[in-house]
């Protein structure tokens, strides 16, 4: 599974997500191209993880 | 669910959430009439239910901004696209049982915007079932 990280950034909200707001997401080829077209989302990068797992 | 006023109802086409520029929803799920009739003593017709069509028709005000209706919708008409369409009676709650999600994959055959001066800019959009699965009412949310 290709999680990606995206941005709403339309003005409304996309898959239950409001604008502005970041989501992981393993979209569907199609639905993301779409989706990017009209402007409701852009791939972000990833957040930093937090490795400090000592 | 006791009798409502539509008022918060959500409608998502292609996971946008369009609920803002939608004032009407209406679905539709007919099943085809066959006439099975023998001859009979009363001369009564018998009828089986056949095939299955089902619709979306949403009213949408006519939007032309980024990721709204315009920019939603046209592409999907133009390329055949086939989308996630979703519509449930109240938006602040998620699917449930008393709240029931229709949700299937639709097609949108024709695309008709238009505009009359002075008046509001709406127009509607029907959307037909494109898979075996059809337009199904989920009481679960989405995962």
């Amino acid at each position: 599974m290709a999680v990606t990280t995206y941005k709403v950034t339309g003005p409304t909200p996309f898959q239950g997500h409001k604008p502005g707001e970041t989501f992981d997401a393993d979209l569907d080829e199609n639905a993301e191209r779409r989706a990017i077209a009209r402007g409701s989302i852009k791939k972000t990068p990833k957040k930093k993880e937090d490795d400090s797992d000592a | 669910m006791p009798k409502r006023i539509a008022l918060k109802d959500s409608v998502e086409v292609d996971s946008v959430d369009l609920s803002d520029f939608a004032r009407s929803v209406r679905f539709t799920s007919e099943h085809d009439q066959v006439d099975v009739s023998g001859f009979n003593p009363t001369g009564s017709n018998e009828f089986l239910a056949g095939q299955t069509t089902q619709s979306v028709t949403v009213e949408f005000f006519g939007s032309y901004g980024t990721g709204e209706v315009h920019a939603t919708l046209y592409p999907i008409h133009k390329d055949r696209e086939v989308v996630p369409l979703a519509w449930r009676p109240d938006q602040t709650t998620p699917a449930s049982a008393t709240n029931p999600e229709l949700r299937g994959n639709v097609q949108l055959l024709q695309y008709g915007p238009g505009g009359t001066r002075g008046e509001v800019d709406t127009f509607e959009a029907t959307f037909i079932t494109a898979d075996a699965a059809g337009l199904v009412f989920e009481t679960t949310p989405l995962p």
